[in-house]
């Protein structure tokens, strides 16, 4: 249903750019661009699809297994086998010449194809189809929002398997687990276990938990490929009084930010709402990206959507955008903390989309 | 998105053995008049760069530059803060954080006096944007593809590989028996039973897709959904331990009846001989399975970036293409007495498979 919401809109977009077709790559890891036009959620291997003004799409992937895959997934998509993929969408552009074409993302394109770019009349659109993926219809928050729910609901898995001595990634099997078994196709996650000593989450590596850790999580389940995040933080037993000075901190920060939240804010005010708290605490060199990479980020078919939310981004905050506010960074005296909630924009605020109270939790050792 | 166990550890892959296969780039890099050699990873084709550092990004993409000597550098888009993490994994390279991987590397490159053909893994599959940087910053430079010279090193599994492979292939096979325990009866619970023994045991990726009912469809796909089992289906897990993957599938039917095909598959992974042809060796083996017919089959290797790559096929005008020493995952489709049976399992070719 969505995807073929998605699909008019497209090609309703592709007539107003003055475009034929367009262009889309993916793969597992920036994947955005190809599921909105053909709705494939590609694992293996690269994707490229050309979608034409009458809104026909051939979809052509290199591994046989995706294939399969995109044929039961994708039923009104031409599916090709393409084990050359770049020769083979190299010669479908040749027999499309004289026509306009725009491509997405530009930047991860085959170097052979983009190489052509101008034999082939091919111009970079990835701007154009950044705003559609950016701003949602409703079917699309209405995805985000079944999503945000499993992640609310995920999290509790991923506490319940909280105890110390147990492994950093057998806590992010068992969310796993419990993610297949309720619809969740792929999830995003980081995690990091420990105190000062942390820096910022990574894949786990097999540390252990034990008395006094704090475990941080970014848990991000994708419900129809729309991915929806949470951010927390636990401590392994009682958390002491400069943990919970910490979190207040955060805690204050993220309302600030998405207090902020509205149509026609810019990513910048929103990151601003959120490292002025830090700045009024003296702790304004802890929203810099020596320790913070991002204090938020678009929620969609990519779990690192655009915008980013930074005080350099003048991107406008639309209704029907979805974000996670998220003031993650360090703490000089408890390690890398997060907390962040992801969030509907609305014409005069937004709808909060994960329910997870917005606590330093506490596991029982 | 990576997010399993990733890490290194020396007693599996010693810098000893990562260092080893540095030198055999090398060795083939002079070989073939290359001054430099450039491959590309990100979470997708990660097994290059993972072969030539231990490193597999999880998000992400970069490059990595192996010179004539001196260690190889590494630029990556990942921010200076997962440096350490980087360090954990790779042991040998000079990590540089940078937002343009291309612009640094091909800096580097203009800056080497001596540098002027360069060897990229998969040139034309190149990400435009990382292509276009490195040929603005190192407009002299020669650009060739070092495709096939990278595969000819791949040829050769040394040790440390083989047990990363066989680690990989325990936790598939075990994890593929949580269909036999009964304790699910749709297709998203098993898929998430089988995901979750995988993951507890280490696997830092795991892929696993369904064919709930075989004899309606023998695709496979992966599934987070509710869908009845039926009597005859079919589950595939692709399964990565730090690194190295592992591709297993197999039929489950309630009567029994795979257990025949099971047997006869098991034989034929270790009995396939070197410099032989895959097609007629399978086709000889299947007299020794009554009744069955050979529908289809595939031969994936790690030959470049990708994990696993198809190598041939019965799809594929190479199939009467002889193979030796390589790493297989072997894909056979049958019908037997009508009825549908899929089963994947790695190999070595020309060597006893345990």
């Amino acid at each position: 249903m969505i995807a073929g919401e998605r699909l008019l809109r497209l090609v309703d977009a592709m007539k107003d750019e003055g475009l034929d077709a367009l262009l889309v790559y993916g793969n597992a890891w920036q994947g955005d661009y190809l599921r909105y036009a053909t709705d494939f959620g590609i694992l293996e291997g690269q994707g490229l699809a050309v979608i034409r003004q009458d809104g026909r799409i051939t979809l052509y992937v290199d591994s046989p297994l995706e294939a399969d895959r995109a044929a039961l997934d994708c039923p009104g998509v031409e599916v090709v086998l393409a084990p050359d993929l770049t020769g083979e969408v190299d010669a479908a552009l040749n027999r499309m010449s004289n026509q306009r074409i725009g491509a997405a993302p530009q930047r991860l394109l085959p170097r052979r194809i983009a190489a052509r770019a101008k034999d082939l009349n091919l111009t970079d659109q990835t701007a154009f189809v950044d705003h559609l993926l950016m701003a949602k219809l409703s079917g699309e928050i209405d995805a985000i929002r079944k999503a945000a729910r499993l992640a609310d609901e995920g999290y509790k898995v991923f506490m319940q398997a909280v105890r110390p001595g147990r492994a950093d990634y057998e806590l992010i099997a068992e969310a796993e687990a419990f993610f297949r078994a309720n619809g969740v196709d792929d999830n995003f996650q980081i995690i990091g276990v420990g105190g000062v000593e942390v820096k910022g989450m990574a894949p786990p590596s097999g540390k252990r938990l034990k008395r006094g850790d704090m475990v941080t999580t970014e848990l991000t389940p994708c419900v129809d490929g729309y991915y929806a995040q949470i951010c927390r933080t636990l401590v392994v037993g009682e958390a002491n009084a400069e943990q919970k000075a910490a979190h207040a901190l955060w805690r204050e920060s993220m309302e600030a930010g998405i207090a902020t939240v509205r149509d026609g804010v810019t990513a910048a005010d929103i990151a601003k709402a959120e490292n002025d708290v830090f700045r009024k605490y003296g702790m304004g060199q802890y929203c810099t990206s020596e320790f913070t990479r991002v204090r938020g980020h678009g929620m969609g078919l990519f779990a690192d959507s655009k915008p980013h939310i930074l005080e350099d981004v003048t991107t406008r905050i639309e209704t029907g955008m979805a974000l996670i506010v998220h003031p993650n960074t360090y703490h000089p005296a408890v390690g890398y903390m997060v907390l962040g909630d992801g969030v509907a924009v609305e014409d005069d605020g937004c709808e909060v989309l994960t329910r997870t109270p917005r606590e330093l939790f506490s596991v029982a050792v | 998105m990576r997010r399993g166990l990733m890490g290194r550890d020396e007693a599996e892959l010693p810098v000893a053995a990562i260092e080893a296969r540095l030198k055999r780039l090398r060795d083939a890099m002079a070989a073939a008049g290359f001054d430099a050699f450039v491959v590309y990873t990100n979470n997708v084709r990660p097994s290059a760069v993972t072969w030539l550092t231990g490193f597999t990004p999880y998000w992400s993409d970069a490059l990595l530059l192996v010179g004539r000597t001196g260690a190889p550098a590494f630029a990556t888009a990942l921010s200076k803060r997962v440096s350490e993490w980087i360090r954990t994994t790779d042991p040998v390279s000079e990590i540089v954080n940078t937002p343009k991987p291309g612009s640094l590397i091909g800096e580097r490159l203009k800056s080497g006096t001596s540098v002027r053909k360069v060897g990229v893994l998969e040139y034309d599959t190149l990400p435009a944007g990382l292509a276009d940087d490195l040929a603005a910053a190192a407009p002299a430079v020669e650009w060739l593809d070092g495709t096939a010279l990278f595969a000819g090193l791949r040829r050769e599994i040394d040790s440390a590989e083989r047990a990363l492979l066989a680690r990989a292939d325990a936790i598939a096979v075990a994890a593929l028996r949580e269909a036999e325990s009964g304790k699910a009866s749709d297709a998203g619970t098993l898929a998430g039973l089988v995901e979750q023994h995988a993951r507890l045991h280490g696997a830092e990726e795991a892929y696993i897709a369904v064919a709930p009912d075989l004899d309606a469809d023998r695709r496979l796909n992966r599934t987070s959904q509710p869908t009845p089992l039926a009597d005859r289906f079919a589950v595939r897990a692709s399964i990565a331990y730090k690194g190295c993957w592992v591709r297993r599938t197999r039929t489950f039917a309630k009567d029994g009846s795979a257990a025949k095909a099971d047997a006869w598959f098991e034989g034929v992974v270790q009995s396939i001989e070197p410099g032989k042809p895959l097609a007629a060796q399978l086709a000889e083996k299947l007299k020794a399975l009554p009744g069955a017919t050979l529908d289809s089959w595939m031969a994936e290797s790690c030959i470049g970036s990708y994990p696993l790559s198809v190598v041939a096929s019965s799809r594929m005008a190479a199939n009467a293409a002889t193979l030796n020493g390589e790493l297989l995952m072997l894909t056979v489709e049958l019908a037997i007495d009508g009825a549908p049976w899929t089963g994947i399992a790695p190999l070595f070719v020309g060597q006893k498979n345990s």
